[in-house]
């Protein structure tokens, strides 16, 4: 209960900031006016001036606009846009876009566990043998290669040269399918970009993991007991091993968002992130507020929720109340005091 | 029987040097033994092209390569309809050859050039934003981690709410409202670099705070000033300097991000933004060494950045939260 007071004070700081830097450093009137904001000679324009302020309440103080704007937020209703119309507003624009963007990262994420979890126990199991070695030159490629770069990749290779995926993503069509006209195909490369650079991420952990696991005395007794060496892999050696996974994955929705900045703003995929670019270029700024919010949710109560998951998978974390030290615990846990091996330097 | 005889030896003998742990172990599962700590050859390859790469853009005026603002028009002598012969312009951009080892672009400007010109404000925003971040996060860390106390609490509390904002949003946000030079931003990134950096500056100094040599300074009547700038930096300078390589590579990928989508610094082609101008769909499909040439340049870059901060790390034996901030 603490923890979920405190992830609610954490996102209540969060708005605060965001709404206060825009507001400082933006001026939301030009974008609802156009050049009429700027001519504050002409009695029309004034006028015009006047009644857009009204309207967009930016004659009041920041903290009353603040106050206004988070009632509104909690119940639901993110505001009006700024621009000339208002319209249509941000909940809607939201609710349009928002579905597209959750199905990119459900399919990243699929894809980048999909992936990591043969990688990482083929890896481990034979640590560092020629195929291990190999695997992890290949992890560190892909971590190393920016999105956007992958995304130009792939696109080339897939859609121009082999032309086995479509170049565009069309809103209208339906989604499951295996042909140019359905939005499974068109979806593919984009997810498949910020699902590989996520692969490879997690399998250099999980392989870690995975060979600290090994060379416990239980997988050794299983293996003597007679089980087959793919059962313990998969079944003895992976569970006690997904704990930084989980972890891992849930902090990588923060990667992943950013990520679909890049990747749909490519593909153009109109979701919440290209949303977003184009928010922040019009300065329509309670759409970026909605997003920058719904993005620092879902990135903490992902963290909250890998954080009970622990207790899922291994019993023994249930029993410990005090396992937690704070909300925040899931991030410390991999802050390990350093060996007493590094010396000073003379 | 094998096992049982190590086991008893390793539990009777004092363990020699050479034999770990890991030495008892079924073969299929075991690390093997641990050779002893170099940096290897791929480090060295990796520190070999970030120089390079370095020097090129810090001398690439001076070098004798061709200007890449300069159009390299290629003509070609044709036959009118007449019958006379004349000099037509070929239509770039040009493929690779001898004279253009990366080809042009659509304006025929020699993309080797352009690409080392890039790395000018690449590397720029990578250094000075890991520079940013050293010095801010560095200090505010030790800070947090020496004092403890409230000054830790505010401290501790600015980082995690640094952590969860969503940093690509926020930068593009700041870029898009203030304006597009070389120092907004790489301090926009910086900022963004300031609490993964200070998060470990502050866990090292925690646990070097208990150490005998930091307990005996103050034993002896040493001034804070002095324990945290002649005990404890040279301690956490060592995790924080592989770290901040990291940075500089995540700096260059988020400049290049930041680029990719319209918003980095204006007046110069980074290498983010030569691969956007590469990357829609016609040129990408006539001409795709313009996209894939600064993607090489990248890579290698942050690919060897990141090989370094990674065998620097295991070298030294530092264990953190790297992998947190990307």
């Amino acid at each position: 209960m603490k923890r979920l007071l405190g992830l609610g004070l954490l996102l209540t700081v969060i708005s605060m900031i965001t709404f206060a830097a825009m507001n400082l450093l933006g001026d939301p009137l030009f974008n609802i006016l156009g050049p009429v904001a700027e001519d504050v000679d002409n009695p029309d324009s004034v006028k015009l001036i006047e009644e857009a302020k009204e309207q967009y309440y930016l004659d009041k103080s920041l903290p009353e606009r603040y106050v206004r704007w988070a009632g509104d937020f909690v119940t639901g209703d993110f505001g009006v846009r700024f621009s000339a119309t208002g319209q249509p507003p941000v909940t809607d624009l939201i609710k349009e876009r928002f579905p597209r963007t959750l199905q990119l990262m459900l399919m990243a994420q699929l894809i980048a566990v999909g992936l990591a979890i043969p990688w990482a126990v083929n890896a481990a199991s034979r640590a560092n043998s020629k195929t291990d070695k190999a695997s992890t030159v290949t992890a560190f490629a892909f971590v190393s290669l920016p999105n956007f770069a992958l995304a130009i990749i792939l696109f080339y290779v897939f859609s121009i040269r082999l032309d086995w995926t479509p170049d565009v993503y069309t809103a209208t069509d339906p989604f499951w399918g295996f042909t140019h006209d359905h939005k499974l195909m068109q979806m593919l490369l984009p997810a498949l970009t910020l699902g590989m650079g996520s692969a490879a991420g997690y399998q250099r952990l999980l392989r870690t993991d995975l060979i600290t696991t090994l060379q416990q005395d239980f997988i050794l007794m299983a293996r003597s007991k007679g089980v087959s060496r793919r059962k313990v892999l998969y079944k003895h050696a992976l569970r006690p091993s997904l704990f930084s996974l989980i972890t891992l994955a849930a902090i990588n929705i923060g990667y992943l968002i950013g990520g679909a900045l890049v990747v749909e703003t490519f593909f153009r995929i109109p979701g919440l992130g290209t949303a977003v670019v184009e928010a922040v270029l019009r300065e329509d700024f309670p759409v970026v507020l909605a997003i920058v919010m719904i993005v620092a949710t879902a990135f903490l109560v992902f963290n909250y929720l890998a954080d009970l998951l622990y207790g899922v998978i291994d019993p023994r974390v249930r029993e410990k109340e005090n396992y937690k030290e704070s909300i925040f615990c899931s991030w410390k846990r991999r802050v390990e005091p350093v060996d007493a091996t590094v010396e000073a330097p003379t | 029987m094998t096992t049982y005889d190590e086991e008893t030896r390793d539990m009777n003998e004092p363990v020699s040097e050479d034999s770990t742990e890991l030495g008892s172990l079924d073969a299929s599962l075991a690390v093997g033994v641990a050779p002893k700590k170099q940096l290897g050859f791929g480090f060295w390859l990796s520190t070999f092209w970030v120089v390079l790469i370095t020097l090129l853009a810090v001398l690439a005026p001076i070098l004798p390569i061709k200007d890449p603002t300069e159009n390299y028009i290629i003509t070609e002598t044709t036959e009118n309809l007449r019958g006379d012969l004349v000099e037509k312009p070929v239509q770039p951009p040009y493929s690779l050859d001898g004279n253009h080892w990366m080809g042009t672009d659509k304006d025929a400007r020699d993309m080797l050039s352009r690409s080392i010109f890039g790395a000018r404000i690449s590397l720029a925003v990578g250094f000075i934003t890991a520079l940013f971040g050293l010095l801010v996060g560095g200090a505010l860390g030790m800070l947090a981690g020496y004092f403890k106390g409230w000054a830790d609490k505010i401290i501790s509390s600015i980082f995690i709410i640094s952590l969860s904002f969503p940093g690509l949003i926020l930068a593009i946000l700041v870029v898009a409202l203030l304006d597009r030079s070389l120092w907004t931003v790489s301090i926009t990134i910086g900022v963004l670099a300031v609490a993964p950096v200070g998060r470990l500056a502050r866990a090292q100094t925690i646990t070097f705070a208990e150490r005998e040599f930091v307990i005996a300074a103050e034993a002896l009547g040493a001034k804070r000033s002095r324990i945290i700038v002649r005990e404890m930096l040279p301690n956490v300078l060592i995790p924080m300097a592989t770290l901040s390589m990291l940075v500089v590579a995540i700096a260059i990928v988020a400049e290049g991000a930041l680029a990719f989508l319209g918003l980095s610094v204006q007046k110069s082609a980074t290498w983010g933004k030569l691969i956007l101008i590469g990357s829609d769909i016609n040129t990408l499909e006539s001409a795709p060494w313009i996209a894939f040439g600064p993607i090489i340049f990248l890579f290698f870059t942050v690919a060897s950045l990141n090989y370094m901060s990674d065998r620097l790390r295991d070298f030294y034996d530092v264990r953190d939260a790297y992998d947190l901030y990307d």
